[in-house]
Order: structure tokens, then C-alpha cells, then sequence
């Protein structure tokens, strides 16, 4: 197999992906539509997770804070108070950005299960803040009637328009990531990772690599959280809940951590499972709780390592351009 | 004026007892083998509907609270034994199953018990209505309190005069030197994981008498027992005291000066000191 | 080809889709039903669940010659979920009409969602009285209560006719009691009460409540105590309130929820006596009652409550209007029209009647309390009955709109800081013992 008949290959692949995934709304029905717009926020949420625990080693449990937050100061400010688009957005961002940068400062000062714990903190904080606040963010009811915008005469109410706007915002997002994660930062973040102490002798600023990585991850959960709130019309206190956070990183370690696209494909297995899980069967959590046990158990590197499980195995050279889907290093 | 002061100080103290019950066993497990067990709150909740069981078949309450208590023990044991032991030493593989674990109890428990509150009924003696300095307070918080006491000196005495004890210190203190003298660190996960099992299936009794369980109480627990640990110090029983201590009297007098307020005031001491202290009031450095 | 998994998940995904997505064949009818399952208030998702399963097996699923569908779906009483199920009924399973939502905010949020999809609304015990008020649609049909519609009589009462003037309320801070709260208010200070001291604490997280029970001044003549929730909280609250001795010093009344079944049974005996207001009372006598709760006893083993009645008189109402319209659902409009016209006079829980401009029930409000049966068992015997309360009460319908929602803010703690046209009523109630 030549070298440029497989990129040949992956050049169609990856066409064929694109295009099946520009054209869903003209042949999948609009509930289809509608759960892949889920995907999406919730792929932002994941790739949030998914940097910080594969590139950078950080588990943090406090990123459903910021997917909640912009959803919340889009509620604020648009619905309750009229801001108009794309002014509130970008309010919301800058929110984020903020309490992120407050917030990565405190918590960058700690590492591994301390950072952990401190994340789980921040995030209760904000999810108790959210649950008893009747004032401003009326507390378990949230705030309700969020509308996505109409710009240049183009209605995101319609789930088809909304889905493409979603569809082009990750494309850009998944791009933005990739090229960050083979850039300088991306290369010293997994330095940081493997051996911090390394990589301050050799004059790198850790801690503000580190920083800088959390805003980022901050900046993704952000965006996953505006098209959530404008895709649901609501946005309550559920949205930063433990068991939402929990959801999340089992979803990442599902699809597998240390892959790029981990995240994704946990998001796409994880979403459908809830689709089709909650239907067949009242004990949905149980089923849930026993394939995140198995997972873990037996598949400890996420479903994309059974790719990788295979090239090992056959050493195919066909299967091993298919599978190289790795973006960083393994994360042991 | 006075009674009021006396009563929420008796409160904040109930609060104390079950909070050190709750967190003790999991600061101690935690200290011991670094596993954050998230399904603290599931053991909690399955406990205490053991507990229900048995007192709603036999009229038997301190028989509930060994059933309770003792068939969490054995889960915890099992839990260990077939499914952490495979993941050793990764945090966030163990951490994963312990969540794993809690939904599929709290689904379980949700299939078996319903939705509706369950209380375990205690019997007269055990909850005599006591007049102390001018005031009606429940007997059974008192016998809370004590049994809270009595469950920190027995730790005490296995930590500190046991040779069992001594073996958990020093794997506590240093892994790998400990196994490299010989001690059985494998044997002494499995007990300290099933001790932190025993304590909180204790804690799901008592909680369950003088509280309900309900769908949702997994959560709450949970909550309270990370924030008790992560203020005291992960790994360190005396943190747990004081921590204990701290949130209950914060717990009470909030719910009494700023009911609105109360749940998210018991996360506001723990952000002050994580953010000055990571490792918590009594925690060594990690 | 790095996406390739990507891609495999697509088409996957979406032959899953295909397979799913199954049609309403021509004699069939989708009702999606949404309620909490899970979570904190399961224990009213499942008797609502109950009491609509009674009502269908009563009709072998069947109306006007159509199988009748019921696609349920699991919302853990999280709002956004809600909405998520909500609309997976709708654009998947295509349903006809939507129905269940157990708490005010579901409602609020799910009704949001449907305002423009042109199905019908029927929910079952979601009372945040908004619904059929400030936030109605002609698609809304509600055939229970709203929150205030029975406090309102309840407060007027404990007012007017026991004389009482001070009320220390602590309540779930959520719209459910707010809208209950606001009812007892209003109808307190109308009958000549003077003020409802209001203290709020979060839903379900709150354990321990001797602290907020510590602090109810003894001293300052309350003539009670309401506690404005219900579930655990309300169990956790009563068996604190009477540990702590103060049920001899203050007495304790309800909501309507606090004492229902099947939370009563795990609180203390001394409750024996305490007073709440509902739109049920376990010891009705007529036929319609008795037949309704012998039938669900015989299915499902235990006792039915409110939540469980209005599940079974709301299904009813469904399959009778489709029974009307001969089965025909296409002119949805004509359907909701056929639902206002349902004859609910033989329902279990007494005669109900639609409001035909806001679609809401007018019925009886009885006026419990507490107390044991032969076997031990605590249940909610009726004292006094009202009949034909609708949601507006007393209050002329323009004026009752014109007030703000109710919140945890308002209406006012004080008599006099109610806008005093709102002390007058158009009409009164009339109080008539029970089973009379």
C-alpha cells in the first residue's frame, strides 16, 4: 500500500464524513438533527475534559461550572434584559474567561488529586450558588425561554439552521484544537504532563502553561454552553450538577482520554446510549453504571484503543494508517 | 434567647457526629490507598434501607444497625477485593468505579425501596425526650453524639495500639517502604476499605433514624463527606474532627440565621482554605 | 482517515435512528408521558405513573377503536432534561398529546417548549398556577389544581372561622410552594389574618431542620406553624418538629402535600390532628371514590393519593375526549375543544368541571387532618368541604391577573402591604361539612 493511495484513502474518508455530516438535516429525520446538535454541545464540554485530562494530565471536575455559567449569562442578559446578539455572547465568553483566569490561579497551584478535589469545590460552589440564588438566577426553576438569534435574516430557531451553525462553530473549535495541541504550547503542555519538574529546569513557566491551558479548556466549555442554552431555551442549575460533571469525564475516558478524538466518539457513543437506554429500559442508570464498570475494567484506554488493539495485534500496515488516530502520547 | 443558642449548639453538634462518622472512614481510605471512594453516598443510602429492612421485619433497631452496617462492610470488602484491585494505583480508573458503583446502587436501591421517604422507626428507649438546662431536646441525638465519640476512640485505639494499626500508619505514611518491610499492604487495603464501609453503613443507620432516605439523600451525603474530608485533610482523623465540628456548627447556625443560604455556606470554609492551605486544615502535603 | 470511527458512528447512529423511529400506524394514538422517575421525587412520578396505568388498563388501551401508545420518559425532575424528553416525543415519536409533568417548574419549562408544536398539554400534578394563567395557550388543558386554588380556601378558613391572626410559614424555596404559599396569603389575610412570617430553605439538600425549628419565636402568639413542603424534606421537617417538643407549644399544619400519602406513614404518631388542604381526602365515601380506590388497591397493592388520582382522572379525561371526537386527533384544536367539554362529574375525587377560557378544574377543596385508622395506618380524614373552587377562587379574574406571580418575595409577609382590592372578594366560600 503506497503511501499516497492511503492519503488518498483518508482524503475520501474524511470528505465522505464531512459531507454526511453538512447534508444530516436534507436525509436523517429532525430528531437525529436535534441529538447531533446535542453531540455537539456536549462534544464542546468533552473536549473541554478531554485537554485537560489527555494533553495536559489534569482531571478536572468543575468545567460543567463554566458551560453553565455562559448559559446562564446568556439567560441573564438576553432573555431577561434584551441584549441583542452577538453582544451577550460575547459578554459570556468574557465571563468565563474571567472566572476561569480567577479561578486557574488558585487551582494551578495544586496537582493530581488535590487538583481534583479543588475543581470538585469550585464546581459545588457554583452549582449550590446557582440551586440557591432566587434572586437573580431563580434558583431550581433556572431561566427559561432562551432563544437562539435571527442574523442576517437567517432563523437558528429552525433546528436545521441551528445544527449547521453548531456543525461549523466545532469544525473550527476541533481545527483551532488540533493545531494548538502540534503547536510549542501543545508540545510543552505534554512535557508539563509527563514531568513537570523537567520541563521548569529547563526554563518553560509551568504555571502559567498551565493557566493558559485551563482558559482554554474554560473557553470550550463556554461555547458548548451558549449553543446548549440556545439549543434547550433553558438553562438551570442541573447544568452544573456533580452527576452532569461525572457524566462528562466518564464519556471522555470512554471514547479514551489520550486520543484526540476520544472525546468525540465518547460524546456520540454516550449520547445515543442515553437515546436509546432510556426508552428500552426503566434501570437505565444501572445499565449505564455497569458499561462505564465494564469500560473501565476491561477497556481501561477507551473504545478507541480497540483500534489501537488491533494494529498491535495483525501489525497490518492497512489497519495501522486507518488507525492512527493518535494525536499525543499515551497517557500510562 | 439562651435555649435557642443551647439548641443549635446541640444541633451542630448531631451534625458533628454523623459528619465525623460519615468522614472518617473516608479520609481513612483515602490516606491509606488514595482512593477518592465516590460511592460514599451510595453505601450510605443502602445501609440505611438495610437497616429499614430489618426493622420493619424484626422491630429490632440495634439489630438493623449491625445488618446495616455489617452488609455494607461485606460489600465494600467485595468491592475491593474483585474490582479495585485491578486497577491499582491509577486514580482515575479507581475513582471511575467508584462512581460507576454508586449509580448502579442508587438504581438498585431506587428498584427495591421506591421513591418515597423511609425512616427507621426507633423504640421509646432509645429516644427518650431529655430535659437538660431548661430545654426538651430528642434523647437519640445524645446517644448520637456518644456513639460518634465511642466510634473515634475505637479508631484511635486500633491506629494507635494495634499492631493491625501500625501496619495502616506506616502505609499510610510511606507505600512503598511499608511493603518493602513486609507488611501486607494488599491485606491492609482490603481491611481499611471495608472498615470506611463498616463506618458509613453505620452512618446510613443512624441517619436513617433520625433523618430519611430518599432518592437524592446519596448525593447530599456524598457532598458533605468530600467537603468534611477536603477541609480537615484528606487522610488525617483529627482534621476529620475538627472539620466535623466546623461544618456542623456552621450547618446549624446557618440553617437558623440564613435558611436560603445554609447549603452553600458549608462550601464557602472549605474554598477559603483550599485556596490558602490546598492539603486542608490537617492534611500533610500531597 | 481519522475519521473514520467518526463516520461509522454516524451511519450507525443513524440506522439506529431508522430502526427506532418507528411510525403511529393509522389505528394508533402516541401519548408521550414525561415525568420524574428518578431522583428526589420519584415517589410522585411512580404514583402518577400508577394511577394513568389504571385508567388505561381500564380502557385494555383501547378508544374509539385505536390502541392507545404511552411513550414515557424519564426527566430526574431536571428541567432541561424535561425539556430534552420533550421534544424527543414530540419530533421522533410524532405524539398526539402530551401529558404527566410532576413539578411546577417541569410544567413551566415543558409548556414553554410546546407553545408553538400544536399539541395538546394535559398535565397531571404540576400546579404552578402560571400555566393556566399568565403563561396559558389554547393548547393547555390542566383538569387538577393549581397551588393556590386550595390554600386559598384553607387559609380563608384557619382566618375567618378559627380566628386565627398569625402564621409562621417555612417552605421549599421553589414555585410549587411559592404558588401554595401565596394561596394561604391571600385567603389568610382576607378572612381577617394579619401576617404569614415566611422563611424559605433549599429543596432536598436541607437535612436537618432543628435549627430553623429552634428558631420559630415561641413567644410572639403564632397560631401555628405551616411547613410549605413536601417528600423527605416534609417527613425530615415533622419528625424534627415534633422531637423537639414544640408540637405541644405551636400546632403544625400543611400544605397540601406535607401529609399526603404515602409520606404520612413514616412520621411520628403525634401528628394526629394536624391540618392541610387538598383536593382529596382519604376517607371520601362515594361510590365514585370507593370503586377508584378499591381498583387501585387491587393493582397495585397499596393506597392512592392525590397524585395518583389526578394521573387517573387526567388519562381519563384523554381517552374520553379522543372517545368524543370518535377517535379522530388530526384537528387538535377540536380535541382540546372536546376535552373542555368532558363530563367529569362522576370523577373519584368528586365532580370537576373545565374553565372553558382558561382550561382549568373547578372542584371540591376539602379541609383534612391527621389521623389513624384501625390498623394503625395515618391517612387525611376530611372535616369540611367546599365545592366548586375554580383556580381564580373568590377574586374576580382581571384583578387576580393583574397581581404579579407569585415568588418567594410575594405576595407580601403582612396583611396590610396587600393591595387591598385584593382583600375583597367577589364571592364566598361556603364551608359545608364533609361527606354532606
Amino acid at each position: 500500500m503506497s503511501r499516497t493511495g492511503a492519503n488518498r484513502r483518508r482524503l475520501v474518508f474524511g470528505t465522505g464524513v464531512i459531507v454526511l455530516a453538512v447534508l444530516l438535516p436534507l436525509y436523517a429525520g429532525e430528531y437525529t438533527v436535534t441529538t447531533f446538535t446535542r453531540i455537539i454541545y456536549f462534544g464542546f464540554l468533552a473536549l473541554s475534559v478531554g485537554m485537560l485530562v489527555g494533553q495536559a494530565g489534569m482531571v478536572s471536575l468543575t468545567q460543567t461550572a463554566f458551560f453553565g455559567l455562559s448559559g446562564y449569562v446568556i439567560g441573564l442578559l438576553g432573555t431577561e434584559r434584551g441584549m441583542p446578539f452577538p453582544l451577550r455572547d460575547l459578554i459570556a465568553i468574557g465571563a468565563v474567561l474571567i472566572t476561569a483566569l480567577v479561578f486557574g490561579l488558585i487551582a494551578m497551584r495544586t496537582h493530581q488529586i488535590v487538583f481534583l478535589m479543588i475543581t470538585l469545590a469550585f464546581g459545588q460552589i457554583c452549582w449550590a450558588f446557582a440551586q440557591q440564588n432566587t434572586s437573580l438566577l431563580h434558583g431550581w426553576a433556572g431561566i427559561r425561554g432562551i432563544r437562539p438569534p435571527t442574523i442576517l435574516g437567517v432563523n437558528f430557531g429552525r433546528t436545521s439552521n441551528f445544527y449547521w451553525a453548531a456543525l461549523f462553530i466545532i469544525a473550527i473549535g476541533i481545527y483551532t484544537l488540533r493545531r494548538l495541541i502540534h503547536s510549542p504550547f501543545g508540545l510543552a503542555l505534554n512535557g508539563i504532563r509527563e514531568n513537570p519538574r523537567r520541563m521548569s529546569a529547563l526554563g518553560y513557566p509551568v504555571y502559567w502553561i498551565r493557566v493558559a491551558s485551563f482558559l482554554v479548556a474554560a473557553l470550550y466549555a463556554g461555547v458548548g454552553g451558549i449553543l446548549a442554552a440556545y439549543s434547550t431555551g433553558i438553562v438551570t442549575p442541573t447544568t452544573m450538577q456533580l452527576s452532569r460533571t461525572i457524566w462528562v469525564l466518564l464519556t471522555v475516558i470512554l471514547g479514551g482520554a489520550s486520543y484526540f478524538w476520544g472525546p468525540i466518539v465518547g460524546t456520540i457513543i454516550a449520547v445515543w446510549l442515553d437515546v436509546l437506554i432510556s426508552q428500552g429500559t426503566a434501570r437505565y442508570n444501572t445499565v449505564i453504571g455497569f458499561i462505564f464498570l465494564m469500560t473501565v475494567l476491561f477497556l481501561p484506554g477507551g473504545v478507541l484503543s480497540i483500534a489501537e488493539f488491533f494494529r498491535d495485534r495483525a501489525n497490518n500496515p492497512l489497519l495501522d494508517r486507518i488507525f492512527r488516530l493518535k494525536s499525543g502520547e499515551k497517557n500510562k | 434567647m439562651y435555649t435557642k443558642f443551647l439548641i443549635l449548639i446541640l444541633n451542630g453538634l448531631t451534625q458533628a457526629a454523623i459528619f465525623f462518622v460519615l468522614g472518617s472512614g473516608l479520609t481513612l481510605a483515602f490516606g491509606l490507598m488514595r482512593v477518592m471512594n465516590l460511592s460514599h453516598g451510595a453505601f450510605y443510602l443502602l445501609g440505611g434501607y438495610i437497616g429499614y429492612s430489618v426493622v420493619h421485619a424484626t422491630h429490632n433497631w440495634p439489630l438493623a444497625l449491625v445488618a446495616g452496617s455489617l452488609s455494607i462492610a461485606l460489600l465494600g470488602f467485595l468491592f475491593e477485593r474483585t474490582m479495585l484491585v485491578r486497577v491499582r494505583g491509577g486514580d482515575l480508573p479507581e475513582t471511575l468505579l467508584t462512581i460507576a458503583l454508586s449509580m448502579i446502587i442508587a438504581d438498585v436501591s431506587l428498584a427495591i425501596w421506591g421513591g418515597h421517604p423511609l425512616t427507621l422507626n426507633l423504640p421509646a428507649y432509645l429516644n427518650p425526650p431529655i430535659r437538660i438546662l431548661g430545654i426538651t431536646y430528642p434523647g437519640f441525638r445524645f446517644i448520637l453524639m456518644g456513639l460518634s465519640v465511642l466510634i473515634a476512640f475505637s479508631l484511635w485505639l486500633i491506629l494507635y495500639r494495634t499492631k493491625l494499626g501500625a501496619s495502616v500508619r506506616a502505609g499510610v505514611d510511606d507505600r512503598e517502604t511499608a511493603s518493602a518491610l513486609g507488611v501486607n499492604v494488599d491485606k491492609i487495603y482490603s481491611f481499611v476499605f471495608a472498615l470506611s464501609a463498616l463506618l458509613v453503613g453505620v452512618a446510613g443507620v443512624l441517619g436513617g433514624s433520625y433523618l430519611q432516605l430518599s432518592p437524592g439523600s446519596d448525593t447530599t451525603i456524598l457532598t458533605y463527606s468530600l467537603v468534611i474530608i477536603i477541609l480537615g485533610g484528606m487522610g488525617s482523623l483529627l482534621g476529620t474532627v475538627v472539620s466535623s465540628l466546623i461544618l456542623g456548627q456552621l450547618l446549624s447556625f446557618g440553617l437558623a440565621y440564613a435558611p436560603q443560604y445554609s447549603y452553600f455556606l458549608i462550601f464557602v470554609p472549605m474554598g477559603v482554605v483550599l485556596a490558602i492551605r490546598p492539603q486542608g486544615l490537617f492534611g500533610r502535603q500531597v | 482517515m481519522r475519521s473514520l470511527i467518526k463516520k461509522l458512528s454516524v451511519s450507525l447512529a443513524a440506522s439506529l435512528v431508522i430502526l427506532t423511529n418507528v411510525q403511529a400506524a393509522d389505528d394508533q394514538l402516541k401519548v408521550g408521558f414525561i415525568s420524574a422517575f428518578t431522583g428526589v421525587f420519584s415517589s410522585f412520578g411512580q404514583q402518577q405513573k400508577e394511577g394513568a396505568v389504571l385508567a388505561l388498563e381500564e380502557a385494555n388501551y383501547t378508544v374509539a377503536g385505536k390502541k392507545v401508545d404511552v411513550v414515557y420518559e424519564d426527566d430526574q425532575l431536571d428541567n432541561e432534561q424535561a425539556v430534552t424528553k420533550a421534544k424527543k416525543l414530540v419530533v421522533q415519536d410524532k405524539i398526539d398529546i402530551l401529558t404527566g409533568l410532576v413539578s411546577g417548574d417541569e410544567g413551566l419549562s415543558v409548556g414553554d417548549y410546546m407553545k408553538d408544536k400544536n399539541i395538546p398539554v394535559i398535565p397531571m400534578y404540576s400546579a404552578s398556577e402560571d400555566m393556566t394563567m399568565r403563561a396559558f395557550y389554547p393548547m393547555i388543558v390542566r383538569a387538577t389544581w393549581t397551588g393556590a386554588q386550595s390554600m386559598d380556601v384553607f387559609g380563608y378558613w384557619l382566618a375567618k372561622v378559627k380566628g386565627w391572626k398569625k402564621i409562621y410559614a417555612i417552605g421549599q424555596d421553589y414555585s410549587y410552594p411559592y404558588n401554595q404559599g401565596g394561596g394561604f396569603k391571600r385567603g389568610f389575610f382576607r378572612g381577617g389574618g394579619t401576617e404569614v412570617t415566611t422563611v424559605w430553605h433549599p429543596v432536598g439538600t436541607t437535612s436537618d431542620f432543628s435549627s430553623i425549628i429552634a428558631s420559630i419565636p415561641t413567644d410572639q402568639s403564632y397560631n401555628a406553624v405551616l411547613y410549605n413542603g413536601s417528600g423527605g424534606d416534609a417527613v425530615n421537617f415533622v419528625k424534627q418538629y415534633v422531637e423537639l417538643g414544640m408540637l405541644k407549644k405551636i400546632p403544625l399544619i400543611g400544605q397540601s402535600n406535607t401529609f399526603e400519602k404515602p409520606d404520612v406513614e413514616s412520621m411520628p404518631e403525634d401528628v394526629v390532628g394536624s391540618l392541610s388542604p387538598h383536593h382529596t381526602a382519604d376517607d371520601l365515601a362515594t361510590p365514585a371514590w370507593t370503586k377508584f380506590k378499591n381498583a387501585y388497591q387491587k393493582r397495585w397493592g397499596h393506597d392512592p393519593s392525590a397524585a395518583s388520582e389526578f394521573a387517573y382522572s387526567s388519562m381519563r379525561l384523554i381517552l374520553r375526549a379522543i372517545e368524543a371526537r370518535k377517535g379522530d386527533v388530526s384537528d387538535k384544536a377540536a380535541l382540546v375543544t372536546a376535552m373542555t367539554h368532558v363530563d367529569m362529574s362522576d370523577d373519584p375525587r368528586g365532580p370537576v368541571s373545565l374553565d372553558p377560557q382558561f382550561h382549568s378544574a373547578i372542584e371540591n377543596v376539602y379541609i383534612r387532618e391527621v389521623a389513624k385508622d384501625d390498623k394503625g395506618q395515618l391517612y387525611n380524614k376530611g372535616l369540611w368541604t367546599v365545592k366548586n373552587v375554580g383556580q381564580f377562587g373568590p377574586y374576580d379574574p382581571q384583578l387576580y391577573l393583574k397581581q404579579p406571580s407569585d415568588s418567594g418575595s410575594y405576595p407580601p409577609d403582612q396583611r396590610s402591604a396587600l393591595p387591598p382590592d385584593m382583600l375583597q372578594a367577589g364571592s364566598e366560600y361556603q364551608y359545608v361539612p364533609f361527606g354532606q
